[in-house]
């Protein structure tokens, strides 16, 4: 045995009947609950191997009664009835389903779909936090490492010492976040800034480490991130940090918002307004969200084609109909109606100064953005989601397209907004040059640069079936994202009326509690492995729960998320202690 | 066979045997149970005083059972049968004290004195004659731990002709001195041989195994209060020896006397049972006390004052040899059972002569302790302990299969037709 079977966990039962799908198990009397993990030990044929089961269904059993209700109803007739010595009789019946066996190959764990079937009255073990942490991760470990970190191992309602993390290479395939208002999706995105913003930490502090640096864009459309939800939040994290670490991995400022003005002062230290010029819209970026007849199309494609990234500018001073348009008469009215609230809006200014390089930057050099929604309309929301992600995309792409330095410039100036390419240019070179930033120097491989993940809150608004059947910037990322080290974090309180191709490319899911059985059957269907048969687990998910589907794992894995203050309160020390790369590198010499 | 048992023809042969029982049989014993009517309602029938659920006894006590289950038909070899036989022991404690009633006692504790629980056996025997009754007595010999016969036949005779008898040599002076040679090996002592059919072997065997039991328990550490066993107390006599004719019914009077020797109550509880007119006395008791009473009747022999009852005259197994038989139920639910205790030890503990008041109050006590041991909400109104003993020794279908299968693995090994476990006729899917 390579393991001792009393670190993992208590004796619970016995296998009974089932197959490699689904079993039942005659457990002692225990207060156990759905959704737990057991763990089944099995040397069929001399091959050591640790299935894992989890609870789906509950069933009291008690051994010589083949009728209960005959003897719940004795014991209420009858006041004087006992049960004699029937504790050693009282069972649990727990069926469940198998998902999947650990064994340990060349002396490495590995993890494999349930395709096998443990021995015959196997002995069933129930872990238990500070005694089954450590074999429980190191049998899991391919199902459970990575750099972001989720939460922990959930085993009912307890959870085990053992951290859920999401592997920062599959990112650009792109994480969906789906559960119902309450369910704890806010939380979670705190945990999940804090975890990147822990991995840079983490990548700065070790600069020639394996970890790469993590970038984020992340909406914050309820303003609750930076000042968090109850005691703290990401601007905590912020201040805990000494001002050389805090300049290394948030730069100077992490906060976006609308009013600059409105922002609480300890914020606005690391605060910048959102400000996107017109002239850096593409046509393409209002298709992404929101519908236009064919006509509208072709009369904006015309008026982009004519002056360019002027278009916007040059649509809504229109008077008349310009001269030579095929278009039908009113359709000028009509654009100038979808993009009146352009010039209305506070964010997307005709003149001014743009944050688009300073979020471009931000996103280049592995920095987090919380970006604060809350006084934007839906519809600006959304655009500024998209030009971001445009933007981004565009750039990487972009280089991708490229050979060397030269040949980037050549391929952005195509591509981007002129006026914005030529201010970030420069920078650009410097990002993307392997070594130098001649026109001659090598372009990186996109793969190496930072992953960027984009939030698309409110998911079903602008990655629904009707938007992503046109030219939605979103269908192109959801499909090559992944080229350019570019993955969506698409949050939804629905999954079923999300688009298809968003669905299928999706490689992680985070299920929260759903709200009703359209979107439990959605969010099954949906998950990258098999959680069939998981429909009460859902039903009985409490706020902060998840169960983490990767196509990339075997394991559909039960998750607590842990409330934001508390992973807080325990690591803010760690911000003081953190050394800088500086630093680290003062202290070789 | 189906289209015949739903014919009209078939109720209407069914009904003319019902009838004929009724004309006959039913008619003679209504008239004879009408003289028994008075007497039981008047001295035999009384209720049972329970003692409160939530009783804590001044003294807990023990309460230990036995049961055996088994198949005289496990597998075939040719003509050689072989019997398997289960036995199983359960000791509880009343537990009032502590106040969860009637704890199961460890099995660990359980098994260091009396042996592995439950315990299994084997026989076999062919056709050859006088096989069966050689064998048998080989296997009564090795079940039962007393190994002497003339040591246990000896509480047979005492019992039955009085103290005087001391020693096997003070048969000598009885009418019994001619058969003594007889009574002193287990093959002899085996009078029935013409009866010795596989089932009489098998119900035998099953017998001694649980009497083999319940002696290792009289002779253990344990003191219990009471020992239950499943069954009457019958003792089949030999017509003309005038002795048991099976060895049994001499063991079964040893465990009398043991169980009198060390202050232990013996209890044969028969579920199923052919006390005639049990149904009537049951109705008399409703009548009487109410559906709701638990109740209890004395079935005197024809020894006790006023003799047995008319009802079972002419049925000689009723009352058994050296045993006093009741009546009782613990449940509305349920029809009543019997149960049977040793005479010598009821003439010495619960009856009183000339004093029917004490004798009934003792009768209660034993009743009221019974009762209180049946209250499992499993099995309502029988002794818990019993009920415990029977499902760790039965064997289900389930178990018989699997055994079968090591039987047939154990075949395989040895280069056999694994066919040869089982009957031929399952060659034919009949």
């Amino acid at each position: 045995m390579m393991f001792n079977k009393d670190n993992l966990g208590e004796l619970f039962g016995k296998v009974g009947v089932g197959n490699q799908t689904n079993l039942e198990i005659m457990g002692s009397n225990r207060d156990i609950s759905v959704g737990e993990i057991f763990m089944i030990t099995s040397t069929r044929d001399g091959h050591e191997r640790v299935f894992f089961f989890r609870v789906l269904g509950l069933q009291n059993y008690l051994r010589q009664v083949d009728d209960m209700s005959r003897v719940a109803s004795t014991l209420m007739v009858e006041g004087d009835a006992y049960l004699s010595g029937i504790e050693r009789n009282m069972l649990l019946d727990v069926q469940g389903r198998m998902l999947g066996y650990a064994e340990c190959i060349d002396n490495k764990w590995v993890f494999r779909s349930p395709r096998r079937l443990p021995d015959h009255l196997a002995s069933v073990y129930r872990p238990k936090r500070g005694i089954s942490d450590s074999i429980v991760s190191t049998m899991l470990e391919s199902q459970t490492s990575g750099e972001m970190y989720v939460g922990d191992l959930q085993v009912g309602e307890a959870t085990l010492d053992v951290p859920v993390m999401i592997p920062s290479k599959f990112l650009p395939m792109h994480v969906g976040i789906f559960g119902s208002t309450g369910s704890g999706k806010s939380n979670l995105m705190m945990v999940l800034i804090k975890s990147l913003i822990d991995t840079n930490i983490e990548a700065n502090t070790n600069p020639d480490g394996e970890v790469l640096r993590i970038s984020a864009f992340c909406i914050d459309p309820h303003d609750e991130f930076a000042k968090g939800v109850d005691k703290y939040g990401i601007h905590h994290i912020v201040e805990a940090m000494s001002p050389t670490l805090r300049s290394e991995v948030l730069g100077n400022f992490y906060y976006l918002t609308t009013h600059l003005r409105a922002t609480p002062r300890d914020v606005k230290k690391y605060a910048k307004e959102i400000r996107v010029k017109w002239n850096e819209i593409q046509p393409r970026d209002l298709y992404s969200i929101t519908e236009f007849t064919p006509q509208m199309n072709s009369f904006i494609d015309a008026m982009y084609a004519a002056k360019n990234e002027d278009w916007i500018a040059e649509i809504l001073e229109m008077e008349d109909e310009p001269e030579g348009m095929s278009t039908p008469k009113g359709t000028m009215s009509a654009v100038q109606r979808r993009l009146r609230f352009l010039k209305r809006s506070p964010i997307f200014i005709k003149d001014g100064t743009s944050i688009l390089d300073d979020i471009y930057e931000a996103m280049e050099t592995g920095r987090i953005l919380v970006v604060n929604t809350s006084l934007m309309s839906d519809t600006e929301q959304f655009l500024l989601t998209t030009v971001v992600t445009r933007t981004l995309s565009d750039m990487r792409r972009a280089v991708k397209s490229s050979g060397n330095l030269g040949d980037f410039e050549k391929q952005g100036q195509m591509r981007l907004p002129k006026s914005f390419f030529s201010r970030v240019k420069k920078m650009a070179r410097s990002f993307y040059g392997r070594g130098g930033v001649s026109d001659s120097t090598e372009v990186k491989n996109p793969r190496n640069l930072p992953v960027i993940q984009i939030t698309v809150e409110e998911a079903p608004s602008i990655l629904n079936p009707e938007l992503m059947k046109g030219r939605s910037v979103f269908k192109d990322i959801s499909r090559q994202g992944r080229k350019f080290n570019i993955g969506l974090l698409v949050v939804s309180q629905q999954v079923s009326v999300l688009d298809n191709v968003i669905l299928s490319q999706m490689n992680t899911e985070i299920n929260l509690r759903m709200g009703n059985e359209r979107e439990i059957r959605a969010c099954i269907d949906n998950a990258s492995v098999n959680i069939s048969g998981f429909e009460n687990e859902f039903r009985v998910m409490a706020r902060g729960e998840a169960l983490l589907t990767a196509s990339y794992r075997e394991l559909p894995l039960p998750v607590k998320i842990p409330l934001f203050d508390t992973i807080f309160e325990r690591d803010k020390d760690k911000y003081k202690s953190k050394k800088s790369s500086k630093k680290r590198e003062k202290h070789i010499l | 066979m189906l289209e015949k048992i739903l014919t009209d023809k078939f109720r209407k042969l069914l009904r003319t045997v019902l009838e004929d029982i009724q004309n006959q049989q039913d008619r003679r014993d209504e008239e004879e149970f009408a003289k028994d009517e008075e007497r039981i309602k008047k001295d035999l029938l009384d209720t049972v005083e329970s003692y409160p659920a939530d009783i804590v006894l001044d003294e807990d006590f023990l309460v230990a059972a036995v049961d055996g289950s088994g198949t005289e038909n496990f597998g075939m070899l040719d003509d050689i049968r072989i019997h398997l036989l289960s036995t199983a022991t359960v000791i509880l404690d009343t537990n009032t004290q502590k106040g969860s009633p009637f704890s199961i006692m460890e099995r660990a504790a359980m098994e260091a004195e009396l042996g592995e629980q439950p315990h299994l056996d084997m026989h076999w025997h062919s056709s050859v004659r006088h096989d069966a009754k050689n064998k048998m007595a080989e296997s009564l010999a090795n079940i039962y731990p007393n190994k002497d016969p003339t040591d246990f036949v000896m509480h047979f005779f005492r019992d039955e002709l009085g103290p005087q008898i001391k020693s096997f040599s003070d048969l000598d002076s009885t009418d019994f001195a001619r058969h003594k040679s007889k009574l002193e090996n287990m093959v002899s002592l085996i009078s029935r041989a013409g009866y010795l059919t596989n089932p009489v072997v098998h119900d035998e065997l099953r017998k001694v195994s649980e009497y083999a039991a319940i002696r290792k328990i009289l002779t253990s550490q344990f003191e219990p209060k009471y020992i239950l066993i499943d069954g009457a107390m019958s003792v089949f006599m030999h017509y003309v020896l005038k002795y048991p004719s099976m060895p049994g019914g001499f063991m079964l009077r040893e465990l009398c006397s043991l169980a009198r020797n060390k202050g232990v109550i013996l209890c044969a509880v028969s579920k199923n049972h052919t006390i005639p007119f049990a149904h009537r006395i049951a109705n008399m008791a409703a009548d009487m006390f109410g559906a709701e009473a638990k109740w209890f009747c004395l079935l005197p022999s024809k020894n006790d004052s006023n003799g047995g009852l008319h009802i079972y005259t002419d049925r000689t197994y009723i009352p058994p040899r050296l045993a006093v038989p009741y009546l009782f139920s613990f449940s509305r639910d349920n029809r009543p059972s019997r149960i049977d205790f040793d005479r010598i030890w009821w003439l010495k503990n619960i009856f009183v002569r000339g004093d029917p008041v004490t004798t009934r109050a003792n009768e209660k006590q034993l009743f009221r302790d019974l009762e209180f041991m049946s209250r499992d909400a499993r099995w309502y109104g029988y002794p818990v302990a019993l009920a415990l003993a029977h499902e760790a020794c039965k064997l289900s279908y389930e178990d018989l299969g699997l055994a079968r299968e090591v039987y047939r693995d154990i075949l395989r090994a040895s280069n056999q037709d694994p066919r040869r476990a089982v009957p031929l006729r399952e060659d034919y899917n009949l």
